[in-house]
């Protein structure tokens, strides 16, 4: 699961308020490098909710995100090949993704998150 | 019994398709057998089918075990799919009356893919207008996705009950190169794992039947749906119920209910129903149509290549439920031809 996917995906438990940003617990985390495509990442740029982008990538073990953007950075080779890194070149292959409210955890096998909901949960 | 029952009728209208069309060889080339299976074979498989069945009678009034039912029997029977057929899962759109070889059916599944965003009017011609974050709800192996993503350059995220086709989709978008715009996982459409307005196409192809609650579907569909964004929806039904009737008549709930124990589908419901649906959910410009005169060719082709030597080796390799469900094909052919089963398509949209 790259961190383009966990940035559009939460946590839909029955009665949880907030569900996004869903926490990540990284049990293994694998590099695949990746042709960037500067187009590309000035289109995700808009759509990626930033806050929540810069911790996920923390807790993947890439911590050279800026805390704080503006699509000035988008001109800075620097800026847009670390963007590009953190978004689609970590992949969290063995893992789980924790519901930010009810702690409940969405396990991530061979790099597919399992987001089914149990019975009580619904 | 409905099982033996429902394999005499299969074998009957098999033979009778086989002796009114000529026998086309299956799309890969393989050294082919070109006579059909002796009858005496095909009694065998339905027999050992219905032997097990007693044993293991299968229950879909629980969404629990529908589910599971549904993701085990995609597991199974996807690879034999997508070795016959390919990475579309959904029906072709033909000319009506047109006769097609079986090499027709990709460019078909295209168009239906192609028709349907002509239908819901998706702007086709202006780029600025084009989807930039599409849903595949139900996505099978991510034939959609991979389609909607390549054409529109946009992202795609598929959903599905399948762990074996979340892994299976994923590893054709790598093989596409596509990987950094599509991706799947496993999750429930009817509890969808993403904040509300994420996307602009809220796209369901051919899964629509399988959802046991119709309500929440449609509801998490409009809810996932972005201000502006265009819902597809193109599923089966059954007939519009009449001004008078209360429910469909009682052979013709006889007649679904053969095909939901083979395919794991729960109740149906019409697209009437839909239309309702989506309507009290305020949704916009809501449009219908019943395109099953464009679908006719295509449940007999299905059965041809099952009956090919390779789909028949594929299918005894492949296991119960993947048998039982092509046991069940003739009975959408009738299902069709008796103007009970309506192949349809549901769009609209959700306000700015």
């Amino acid at each position: 699961m790259r961190l383009l996917t966990h940035n559009m995906l939460s946590s839909n438990i029955k009665g949880v308020e907030k569900g996004f940003p869903l926490r990540i617990e990284a049990e293994k985390v694998v590099e695949k490098p990746v042709e960037m495509n500067a187009d590309f990442l000035r289109k995700m740029f808009e759509k990626v909710e930033w806050k929540a982008f810069v911790e996920a990538s923390r807790s993947m073990g890439y911590a050279q995100l800026p805390e704080e953007v503006d699509s000035g950075m988008l001109e800075s080779d620097e800026f847009l090949s670390r963007f590009h890194h953190a978004l689609l070149e970590l992949h969290l292959e063995e893992g789980a993704l924790v519901c930010p409210e009810t702690g409940r955890r969405f396990p991530v096998n061979k790099g597919i998150p399992n987001m089914l909901l149990h019975e009580d949960e619904v | 019994m409905a099982l033996l029952a429902t394999s005499t009728i299969a074998f009957k209208t098999i033979n009778t398709q086989i002796r009114s069309r000529s026998f086309l060889p299956a799309q890969r080339h393989l050294p082919l057998s070109s006579s059909p299976p002796s009858s005496s074979f095909f009694r065998t498989v339905s027999v050992k089918a219905m032997e097990l069945e007693q044993k293991n009678p299968m229950v879909i009034d629980e969404n629990g075990v529908l589910k599971k039912g549904i993701a085990e029997f995609y597991d199974e029977s996807s690879a034999i799919w997508e070795d016959i057929w390919g990475d579309h899962m959904h029906h072709g759109f033909y000319p009506p009356d047109s006769t097609v070889s079986l090499s027709d059916h990709r460019a078909a599944q295209i168009r239906m893919i192609e028709q349907a965003l002509r239908f819901a009017s998706i702007p086709l011609g202006d780029e600025r207008k084009w989807p930039k974050k599409i849903v595949d709800v139900g996505c099978g192996i991510g034939g959609s996705s991979r389609y909607l993503s390549e054409k529109f350059g946009a992202t795609a995220i598929g959903i599905t009950l399948s762990p074996v086709q979340a892994q299976r989709a994923n590893a054709l978008a790598a093989a596409q190169d596509l990987a950094n715009k599509v991706s799947f996982q496993v999750a429930d459409a009817l509890d969808q794992p993403f904040p509300d307005g994420q996307f602009d196409l809220v796209w369901s192809m051919e899964s629509g039947e399988h959802m046991p609650d119709k309500a929440k579907f449609v509801s998490e569909l409009a809810r996932v749906a972005a201000p502006g964004a265009t819902i597809i929806i193109v599923t089966w039904c059954h007939r519009d119920l009449g001004p008078d009737e209360e429910s469909l008549k009682p052979w013709e709930e006889k007649h679904l209910k053969k095909i939901c124990d083979a395919f794991y589908l729960p109740a149906w419901c019409s697209t009437a129903d839909y239309v309702r649906l989506l309507e009290s959910l305020s949704l916009q410009d809501i449009k219908s149509e019943d395109w099953s005169p464009y679908v006719a060719p295509f449940w007999p082709a299905v059965i041809r290549s099952a009956l090919s030597w390779k789909g028949l080796t594929s299918l005894l390799r492949s296991g119960l439920k993947t048998i039982k469900g092509a046991l069940a094909m003739p009975l959408m052919i009738e299902g069709f031809k008796k103007d009970l089963i309506k192949f349809a398509i549901i769009t609209c949209r959700k306000p700015e």
